[in-house]
C-alpha cells in the first residue's frame, strides 16, 4: 500500500505542511474546504425540503380552517416562545463567531463560543420540556390525544380522559370504540349560543321525574311528574375529597351526587338529551349548564332527566368588559355580560376562547408538536454535532487550514434557527 | 471550480472570508431588536391578515439577515445561494401546487347549527342498541 | 505474449489493482474507495433483483389461470406489495447511479474517488440497513399495503409497515448522500480543461439525477416519517376520522415518487448516450441538447406529480394543471431519442451485448414513454388508471429501459473494473432474451389493461387468461435470461478471460485507467481529448482497442500505426511527405465519399495506395483550387524516387554483372 501510496503524492500535490486532516484525494486544504462547503449547502437544501411537508400541512390547515389556529394558539405561551427565538439568535451569533475563531486560530474563543453554543441549545430544549410537559399535562396533545381540560379562556372542560386537575368526573373513555365505558355527563338543556345570545345567567337545575309515553302514531309524549332543585341532590366535592374516595376512602357524602361548576362541554354522551328539546324541534346542544354526574343511565333510572332553567342575561345597562375589570373580574359560574357594540376580532376571539374547540382542532396540536418535535430533534442532533466539534477543539484539531466541520456545523445550526425564525410566529404569534 | 489551478493565493484571506465581530454582533442584535418588533406587534390588531403579513415580513427579514451574514452568504460563491434559492423553489411549489388542489375542496358535510342529529331519551332499545 | 503491444495492452502495471490492493474481508467492509463500494452495491443490487424477481415470477405464476394457483388475498397482495418495494427502492432507484456510477464516474472525471468517501460507504450502509428492514418484514407478515403505502389502508393494515417504512427512511437518506456527494465530485473534481461541455453525458445524467435525489428524497423522508408517527401515535395528520386528509400523504408520497422515477430513468439515459456513441463510433448528435435536456427533465420532473392521483379525489383544477404539464415532460425524452437515433445514422454499428441492450432500451423506451403521455390524458386516465394498462407502462420505463440500460451498462463497464470478458455469446443470447421475453411479458398487458384488466388483483374474468398466458411465459423468458446474466457475469469475475484496458474503443477516461483500475484509478494522470472523437482510437486486435496519438502508445508503435492507416500528421514522426501527402489526400476522398455515399459506414477507411490516383481525383471535387498541386507534387516525386530507387538495385546489378 506505501509505495503506491508514494507513486501518487506528486499527482496529488497536497502541502506535506498543511493540516493532516486533508484528504488524500484533495489538492489542498482550499480544495477540500470549498468542496465541503458545496456539500453542506446542498444538505441544506436538502434539510429545507425535509421540513416543506410540515409547512406544507400548516399552510393548508391555516388557509382552510383558520378557525383552528385562532382558537389554539392561545393554548401557546409567547413568552416562552420569544425567550426560546432570543436563545437560539444568540446561539447562532456564537456559532458564526465560532467559524471566525478558528479561522483566527483563536483556540480559547473557539471553545467558549462552542459551548456556549451547546448551553444555549441546551436551554432552548430545557424551555421545550417545560412546554411540551405542560402540554401533556392539560391533555394539549396530538390527534387522537387531544382532550384539553381548560379552554384558552379558562372555562374548565369536562375531559374523556380524566386525568386533569379540577375534573370531578369519573367518566372512564374508551378511546377505541369512542364512547364512556363508565359514567356519564348530562347537560342541562340551555340551547342558546353564548356567542350570539348572550351567557346565560342564574340558571336553576332539577332533577326531574319523567314519564314517557308512547302515543299511537309512534310519536313519544314526556310529562314531568315531579322536579327537585339539584342543590339538595349534589354535594360539591373538592378534589382531595374525590382523591380520597378513589383511593378507597369513605364517601364524604354518599348519597348525593357531586356539582359541577357551569362549563362547556362536549357531548360525551349523545344519546341522552332531553326529550323536550327533541320534541320542540330545536337541538339540545350542550351550553353552558350544570352538569351532574350520574353514574349509569341504569343506576340513575331511566326516567330521570336534568333540566335546567335559566333567565336570559339581563340586559346591559353598563358596558363592562367581557373579561373583566378591576372592578368587576370575570369569574367562572356568575353570569357576565356581552359588550353591547359588534365585537372587533380580538373580543371575538377571546370570546371564542372560551368556548369549546371548533372540530379538529387536534390538528393544530398534531402540526405544533410534528413542527416544534421535528426541529427539536434537529437541535439535538445539532448538541450531539457541536459536542463532538467542542471535543476536537480541545485536542488543537482546528487551524485556519482546517476548520471545514465548525464551519459546516455553524451552517447547519443557522438553518435549525432559520426554521425556528419562521416557526415562532407561524405558532405563537397568531393573530 | 477546477482542482489545483485555483489555488486560492490570497493567503492573509484565508480559506474564507472572515466576518468582523462588529457584523456578528450587529447581525444578532438586529435580529433581537426585530424578535421584540414581532412580539409586540401582535399586541396591536389590525386584522387577521395583515397582523400575518407583519409577521412573516419580519421572519423574511430576519431569515434574510441570518442568511446573509451569520451564513456569510453575501461573501461567498454565488451557486451557493442558487442551490439554496432552488431548494426555497421547490418548496414553494410543493405548498403552491398543494394549496391549489385542496383549495378546491367542498364542503360535503355541513353541520347545521340548529338541528344537529339528536338521539333518543328514554329507555334503552331493546332491540340491539 | 512478449511483444510490446501485448504488455501494454493488459495494463500496467508498477501496483496493484484496486481489488488486490488489500485484502481481507474487513478492507471492504470498512473501504474508503468508490470503486469497492459500488462493487459492495453491485453485488446488493443483483441480490435484491434476483429476490424480487422471484417474487414476480410467483405473481405471475398464480395469474397463469384465474382463481388461486398458488397465492391469494392478503398473501398475493404481500408478494406485489415486496415485489415493488424490493424493486423500487433496492434495485431501480440506487442501481445505476449507486453501483455504476460510484465505479465508473469518478473515473471517467480523471478524479481519484468521490468528495466524500466517508460518506460514501455511510451511504453504502444505509443501503444496507434499508435493505435488511425491508426484508425483516417479511417473518412478521410482510407488507401488503402496495409499494406506495396508501392511507388508511397503511394506518390500519396489520402488517408491519413502521418497520418497512424504517427501511424505506433510510433508503432515503442513502440516496440523498449519494447524490450529494456526486454533485460536489462533479463540481469539483473535474480535471484542468473539462468544462462542463466537456463532461460525458453519463456524467451529465449522473448530476441531473443528483439533483433530483436531494431534492425530492426528503420529501419522502419526512412523509413516511409522518406516516410513522400516524400509525404509532395516531396524530390524525392522513386520518380523516381525526382531522386530517388522506389524499394529503399522495400528494407528499408523489412529490417523492414522481422525481424518482426520473431518478431511475435519467441515468439510464446517460449510458444509453456512452453505449450508441461507442459502438456506432461517432460522436453523439446534439451533445448539448442531451446535457439541457438532462437538466430540464429533472427540473420539470417536479411539475407533475399529480397526474398520478388523476383519480384520487384531486380537483379538477389540480387535474387539468398536471395534465398539461405531464406533455411537457415527455419533450426533453423525445430530443434525447431523436438525437441518439441521429447518432446511429452512418454509424459503424458493431452488435456487441452493451450494444443490444442499448437498442432495445431505444425500442423500448420508446414504447415506455408514449404509453405515458396516453396516461396523461385526463380522460384517458380515468379509464385506464388502475388497469394493466399502467403496470405494462411503467414496466416499460422502468424494467425495460431502466433496468436494460443498467445491463447494458454492466456489460459495457464489467470488463473495466473487474478486468475479466464476460462470455460474449452467452451476453448477447441473454440480452435477445432479455428483449423478447420482455416484450412478451408487458404487450399484451397493455391490451389487457385497457380492455378493463385491474392491477393488483389475484384472480380475474377468464376472457383475461391468454393475455396472462402469454404474460407469464414472457416473465419465464425474462427472468430466465436476466438469472443467467447475472450468473455468468459472477462466474466470469474469476474464471472470465482477462480484459484488456479497451475492449470497446471507448473514448471517456475510464479507457485510459488501467484494467482493473488501480486505488486511485489511474497510474499516470489521464490526458483529456475530445470528447466522442473516435478517430485516433483503432482496433489493433480483435477487441482490442488503442487511441494512436502519442500520449497513449509510445511514439514509435503510434507512428507506425498512423502510416498504415493513411492518418499521418506533420506530427508524426518518419512519415515522408509522400505519406503525409497521401493521408491528406485519402482524408479529403473519404469526405467526399461519406457524403454521397449513404449505405457506407462514415467512419474513414485505412489507405490504400493503388486506389490512391482515384482518390485524387475525387478529393478534387472538395479541394480549393490548388490545393492538392504540393500533394500531387509530392507524390509524383515519390514516385520518381521510387522508380529511381527501384532501378538502382537493377543498374547496380547490371553494373557487378559488367564488371
Amino acid at each position: 500500500m506505501s509505495t503506491a501510496h508514494d507513486a501518487h503524492h506528486d499527482d496529488h500535490g497536497h502541502g506535506h505542511h498543511g493540516s493532516r486532516f486533508i484528504q488524500h484525494h484533495y489538492d489542498d486544504a482550499q480544495h477540500q474546504f470549498d468542496a465541503g462547503k458545496l456539500g453542506i449547502w446542498i444538505f441544506l437544501a436538502q434539510e429545507v425540503l425535509f421540513f416543506s411537508a410540515l409547512f406544507v400541512a400548516y399552510i393548508l390547515y391555516r388557509v382552510h380552517h383558520g378557525e383552528l389556529y385562532s382558537y389554539a394558539h392561545k393554548y401557546l405561551d409567547v413568552k416562552y416562545g420569544a425567550i426560546n427565538t432570543a436563545i437560539l439568535i444568540f446561539s447562532s451569533l456564537t456559532a458564526a463567531w465560532a467559524v471566525r475563531c478558528a479561522q483566527r486560530n483563536e483556540r480559547a474563543g473557539l471553545i467558549l463560543c462552542l459551548a456556549t453554543t451547546i448551553a444555549c441549545a441546551f436551554g432552548f430544549l430545557g424551555i421545550k420540556y417545560i412546554e411540551y410537559s405542560h402540554k401533556y399535562h392539560e391533555q394539549l396533545l396530538f390527534g387522537r390525544y387531544f382532550d384539553p381540560c381548560v379552554s384558552p379562556g379558562g372555562n374548565e372542560f369536562i375531559t374523556k380522559s380524566n386525568d386533569c386537575p379540577g375534573s370531578k368526573g369519573s367518566v372512564h373513555w374508551d378511546f377505541g370504540a369512542g364512547k364512556a365505558t363508565e359514567g356519564c355527563y348530562e347537560s342541562s338543556t340551555i340551547d342558546q349560543d353564548p356567542q350570539t345570545e348572550g351567557v346565560q345567567a342564574d340558571c336553576q337545575v332539577f332533577e326531574t321525574k319523567v314519564r314517557i309515553a308512547r302515543g299511537a302514531d309512534g310519536k313519544e309524549t314526556v310529562t314531568e311528574t315531579s322536579r327537585k332543585p339539584i342543590a339538595e341532590r349534589c354535594h360539591e366535592w373538592s378534589l382531595e375529597e374525590a382523591e380520597a374516595e378513589a383511593e378507597g376512602g369513605k364517601q364524604e357524602a354518599p348519597e348525593k351526587f357531586p356539582c359541577w361548576k357551569p362549563s362547556y362541554q362536549p357531548a360525551v354522551c349523545p344519546d341522552l338529551t332531553d326529550a323536550t328539546a327533541r320534541a320542540k324541534g330545536t337541538a339540545a346542544r350542550p351550553q353552558v349548564g350544570i352538569l351532574v354526574e350520574y353514574g349509569d343511565h341504569e343506576e340513575r333510572g331511566e326516567d330521570i332527566v336534568i333540566k335546567a332553567e335559566c333567565k336570559p342575561a339581563p340586559k346591559v345597562t353598563k358596558e363592562l368588559d367581557i373579561l373583566g375589570t378591576p372592578e368587576h373580574p370575570m369569574q367562572l359560574g356568575k353570569p357576565t355580560i356581552v359588550k353591547s357594540h359588534e365585537l372587533t376580532t380580538h373580543e371575538r376571539h377571546e370570546l371564542e376562547a372560551m368556548g369549546p374547540p371548533p372540530d379538529h382542532t387536534n390538528m393544530f396540536f398534531t402540526i405544533y408538536f410534528a413542527m416544534t418535535g421535528l426541529h427539536g430533534i434537529h437541535v439535538f442532533a445539532g448538541i450531539l454535532v457541536f459536542m463532538w466539534l467542542l471535543i476536537r477543539a480541545l485536542k488543537g484539531h482546528f487551524t485556519p487550514d482546517y476548520f471545514g466541520p465548525i464551519d459546516y456545523a455553524a451552517l447547519y445550526w443557522h438553518i435549525v434557527d432559520l426554521i425556528w425564525i419562521f416557526l415562532f410566529p407561524l405558532l405563537y404569534l397568531i393573530h | 471550480m477546477a482542482s489545483a489551478a485555483e489555488h486560492h493565493d490570497d493567503h492573509d484571506h484565508g480559506l474564507a472570508h472572515v466576518a468582523s465581530i462588529k457584523t456578528l454582533v450587529a447581525t444578532g442584535g438586529t435580529l433581537l431588536f426585530l424578535t421584540l418588533v414581532t412580539v409586540l406587534a401582535t399586541k396591536i390588531d389590525f386584522g387577521a391578515n395583515i397582523n400575518l403579513a407583519i409577521a412573516m415580513v419580519i421572519a423574511v427579514t430576519k431569515a434574510t439577515l441570518v442568511i446573509l451574514f451569520f451564513m456569510h452568504l453575501r461573501y461567498d460563491r454565488l451557486f451557493h445561494s442558487v442551490v439554496f434559492v432552488s431548494a426555497l423553489l421547490g418548496a414553494a411549489l410543493f405548498v403552491g401546487f398543494t394549496l391549489m388542489d385542496t383549495g378546491q375542496y367542498q364542503q360535503t358535510n355541513i353541520w347545521n347549527p340548529s338541528a344537529p342529529p339528536v338521539a333518543p331519551i328514554g329507555p334503552r332499545p331493546t332491540t340491539g342498541g | 505474449m512478449a511483444t510490446p503491444a501485448a504488455k501494454r495492452i493488459h495494463g500496467p502495471v508498477s501496483e496493484p489493482d484496486f481489488m488486490n490492493v488489500t485484502k481481507g474481508i474487513r478492507s471492504w467492509l470498512i473501504t474508503l474507495d468508490h470503486k469497492r463500494i459500488g462493487m459492495m452495491y453491485l453485488f446488493g443490487i443483483l441480490i435484491s433483483l434476483l429476490v424480487g424477481g422471484a417474487f414476480a415470477l410467483i405473481v405471475r405464476t398464480e395469474l397463469f389461470l384465474p382463481g388461486k394457483q398458488l397465492v391469494a388475498g392478503d398473501t398475493y397482495n404481500q408478494f406485489f406489495t415486496l415485489h415493488g418495494a424490493v424493486m423500487v427502492f433496492l434495485v431501480i432507484i440506487p442501481g445505476i447511479p449507486a453501483a455504476l456510477g460510484n465505479i465508473i464516474m469518478p473515473i471517467q472525471l480523471g478524479a481519484p474517488d468521490v468528495a466524500f468517501p466517508r460518506l460514501n460507504l455511510a451511504s453504502f450502509y444505509l443501503w444496507v440497513s434499508g435493505a435488511i428492514l425491508l426484508v425483516l418484514t417479511i417473518p412478521f407478515g410482510s407488507l401488503d399495503t402496495g409499494w406506495t403505502l396508501y392511507t388508511p389502508y397503511s394506518l390500519e393494515s396489520k402488517t408491519p409497515v413502521l418497520i418497512a417504512v424504517c427501511g424505506v427512511f433510510l433508503l432515503g437518506f442513502s440516496s440523498i448522500f449519494t447524490g450529494l456527494n456526486f454533485i460536489v465530485t462533479i463540481h469539483k473534481f473535474r480535471p484542468q480543461g473539462m468544462g462542463w461541455f466537456q463532461l460525458p453525458l453519463n456524467v451529465w445524467a449522473i448530476y441531473a439525477t443528483g439533483i433530483m435525489q436531494v431534492l425530492a428524497t426528503p420529501v419522502l423522508g419526512i412523509t413516511v416519517l409522518l406516516l410513522a408517527v400516524e400509525r404509532f401515535a395516531h396524530i390524525g395528520i392522513f386520518d380523516p376520522t381525526l382531522g386530517g386528509d388522506p389524499v394529503l400523504f399522495q400528494h407528499f408520497f408523489w412529490f417523492y415518487s414522481h422525481p424518482a422515477v426520473y431518478i431511475m430513468i435519467i441515468p439510464g439515459m446517460g449510458v444509453i448516450s456512452e453505449l450508441i456513441s461507442t459502438f456506432s463510433r461517432k460522436p453523439i448528435f446534439g451533445y448539448r441538447f442531451i446535457a439541457y435536456s438532462s437538466i430540464s427533465l429533472a427540473l420539470l420532473s417536479f411539475l407533475v406529480w399529480g397526474h398520478h392521483m388523476f383519480v384520487s379525489g384531486q380537483s379538477r383544477l389540480a387535474n387539468m394543471v398536471f395534465s398539461a404539464l405531464t406533455f411537457t415532460v415527455g419533450i426533453p425524452s423525445a430530443i434525447k431519442v431523436f438525437n441518439w437515433v441521429a447518432t446511429l445514422y452512418k454509424g459503424d454499428i458493431r452488435l456487441k451485448t452493451p450494444m443490444l441492450y442499448a437498442l432495445s432500451f431505444l425500442l423500448l423506451f420508446t414504447i415506455g414513454g408514449l404509453t405515458g403521455l396516453f396516461l396523461g390524458i385526463l380522460s384517458v386516465d380515468v379509464h385506464l388508471h388502475d388497469t394493466y394498462f399502467v403496470v405494462a407502462h411503467f414496466h416499460y420505463v422502468m424494467m425495460g429501459s431502466t433496468l436494460v440500460a443498467f445491463l447494458g451498462a454492466l456489460h459495457y463497464w464489467w470488463p473495466k473494473f473487474t478486468g475479466r470478458m464476460y462470455p460474449e455469446s452467452l451476453g448477447k443470447i441473454c440480452a435477445i432474451g432479455v428483449f423478447f421475453g420482455f416484450n412478451l411479458t408487458f404487450l399484451p398487458q397493455f391490451v389487457m389493461g385497457s380492455r378493463g384488466m385491474p392491477r393488483r388483483y389475484w384472480d380475474y374474468d377468464p376472457h383475461y387468461q391468454i393475455y396472462h398466458q402469454l404474460s407469464t411465459v414472457g416473465a419465464f423468458v425474462l427472468g430466465i435470461s436476466i438469472f443467467i446474466s447475472v450468473m455468468y457475469l459472477f462466474a466470469s469475475f474469476k474464471n472470465g478471460p482477462k480484459a484488456p484496458r479497451n475492449p470497446w474503443g471507448g473514448s471517456s477516461l475510464e479507457w485510459q485507467a488501467p484494467t482493473p483500475p488501480t486505488l486511485y484509478n489511474f497510474e499516470k494522470p489521464p490526458v483529456l481529448h475530445e470528447l466522442y472523437n473516435y478517430d485516433d482510437i483503432v482496433e489493433v486486435e480483435p477487441d482490442v482497442w488503442e487511441r494512436i496519438t502519442p500520449t497513449e502508445v509510445e511514439p514509435a508503435v503510434a507512428d507506425e500505426i498512423a502510416k498504415k492507416t493513411g492518418t499521418a500528421t506533420e506530427h508524426t514522426a518518419g512519415a515522408t511527405e509522400a505519406d503525409k501527402a497521401a493521408a491528406m489526400i485519402h482524408a479529403k476522398a473519404e469526405e467526399v465519399k461519406a457524403e454521397s455515399k449513404l449505405d457506407e459506414s462514415s467512419r474513414a477507411k485505412p489507405l490504400d495506395p493503388a486506389k490512391l490516383p482515384d482518390e485524387i481525383e475525387i478529393a478534387k471535387k472538395v479541394a480549393g483550387a490548388g490545393e492538392l498541386v504540393p500533394a500531387e507534387q509530392k507524390l509524383a516525386e515519390a514516385e520518381a524516387e521510387a522508380k529511381a530507387k527501384a532501378a538502382e538495385p537493377a543498374k547496380e546489378e547490371s553494373d557487378k554483372e559488367k564488371k
